[in-house]
């Protein structure tokens, strides 16, 4: 079989043609062009045929050490399985036993009748997500710090399940997104702003983000100007601070209106 | 089956044959033609031919390492280069206004702390993915002053629309005003 195939130039030509242009186009991709940039990681054979190849390593080479935050930043590792582990013998009922102290200002059901934040229905990684930055210091209140200071990560997730549990209060007026104002709903993004519907609800969510609707307004006013300001940098890497500073006063106002249903 | 045909007036082998050889030699010709253009593109266009895989740990940006908020940003290295770096986030990229001085070695260190996102900055060649779990290297250097957009060029949820950010290019001694006493510079207000 081998023979007659082998006396064929044109078998002969088009094969070996093909596996010579692989050998020189490995050649090219993991030798040459490799080679070519100036990374020391890149010099010598077996260094360019890895690093081509995609073997993972450490490209920064050498670098002035990480500037550490002169102020208190969010320490909180979120991921969709942060608050998955079984709670050894807490959960809602502890929770609901703990959420006494909450009481005084967040109402019996967790539904505010003042300026503090309504936490009945709020996603529990949000809730956990504030809790431990109260604890730490990278959220700022005088009266929640002394409030967390005793309590151990277990009663806060036992809390946050416990606030998570509870039916959600929610105002006609933010019922469907067609009466949103376009900050909400569509964003302004010619200024660097996405829509709020896109990590706070209706739209589509975010882990560790909290859900809006029905909020005080005076709660979500300050709140939303704290960031724009700066004065309020607990959000993970700037996302918040990122799209408040680039608010007007009137999307402030319209995006506050709509969240609260005018409370 | 050539064999099989008997003596052709026409000579059809022979005619065949020349034709073969003429396409072979177009085929080779081609072949030849794109490899050059890969190599030659490869060795004085391309900012990023190979790739540079290094991985990270993508929820904990903002603990410990390079990508903590106040590493971000442009870092003035000993040797005088620039190293830039940015993390990518639903919806924004931090810092959102970066700024760079002409003339000078740039090398970009970018990532993203949820889903794949990605950046390009207009007027230049720089275009990269900018995947969680890997820290996206390149450098560059930008010749003039100017201003320049960097979108979010990859579909990263309903928001994506609002993702981008300033880059701005400034002379070097500009660019030493605006460094402070941690060797950082950024152009956030």
């Amino acid at each position: 079989m081998s023979g007659p195939l082998l006396r064929n130039r044109w078998f002969v030509g088009s094969v070996g043609g093909t596996f010579l242009l692989l050998v020189f186009s490995v050649f090219v991709g993991f030798v040459w062009l490799p080679s070519a940039q100036d990374d020391s990681l890149f010099k010598g054979l077996l260094n360019s045929i890895c690093s081509a190849a995609g073997v993972p390593r450490s490209w920064l080479g050498e670098a002035s050490a990480p500037v550490t935050s002169p102020v208190k930043v969010s320490e909180v590792v979120m991921t969709p399985t942060t608050l998955d582990e079984p709670s050894s013998g807490g959960g809602v009922g502890r929770g609901a036993t703990l959420a006494l102290r909450c009481t005084m200002c967040h109402g019996l059901r967790g539904v505010s009748t003042s300026q503090t934040p309504t936490l009945a229905g709020q996603y529990a990684s949000s809730l956990y997500k504030e809790l431990r930055d109260f604890q730490s210091g990278a959220r700022a209140s005088a009266v929640m710090a002394p409030l967390v200071a005793e309590l151990h990560d277990q009663d806060l997730r036992d809390l946050s399940a416990y606030y998570a549990s509870l039916p959600r209060q929610q105002s006609p007026a933010t019922q469907d997104l067609q009466s949103a104002p376009d900050i909400v709903a569509t964003g302004a993004p010619m200024r660097n702003i996405p829509p709020c519907g896109s990590c706070h609800g209706r739209l589509t969510a975010k882990l560790g983000v909290p859900w809006l609707d029905p909020q005080p307004r005076d709660y979500l006013k300050t709140q939303l100007e704290a960031f724009a300001h700066g004065t309020r940098r607990n959000d993970t890497s700037a996302q918040m601070r990122n799209i408040a500073r680039n608010m007007t006063t009137e999307e402030i106002d319209a995006s506050v209106d709509y969240y609260s249903g005018t409370r | 089956m050539a064999r099989a045909v008997p003596a052709d007036p026409h000579d059809g082998e022979a005619v065949a044959k020349r034709i073969e050889n003429r396409w072979a030699l177009t085929m080779v010709g081609l072949v030849a033609l794109l490899v050059a253009m890969v190599i030659f593109t490869g060795l004085h266009w391309a900012t990023m031919p190979p790739s540079r895989v290094e991985t990270i740990n993508p929820s904990t940006l903002h603990v410990s390492g390079e990508f903590v908020e106040s590493n971000l940003g442009s870092a003035v290295e000993t040797d005088g280069s620039v190293t830039v770096r940015i993390v990518g986030q639903q919806y924004s990229f931090t810092p959102q206004c970066i700024v760079v001085p002409s003339r000078t070695p740039v090398t970009f260190r970018v990532t993203s702390a949820d889903v794949i996102h990605g950046m390009l900055i207009t007027g230049t060649n720089i275009n990269s993915m900018v995947s969680p779990g890997y820290i996206s290297t390149f450098k560059t250097r930008f010749e003039k002053p100017g201003d320049h957009l960097m979108p979010c060029h990859e579909f990263c949820g309903t928001g994506h629309e609002g993702m981008w950010a300033n880059v701005k290019v400034v002379e070097p001694d500009a660019f030493a005003r605006l460094v402070g006493p941690t060797r950082r510079a950024s152009c956030d207000l």
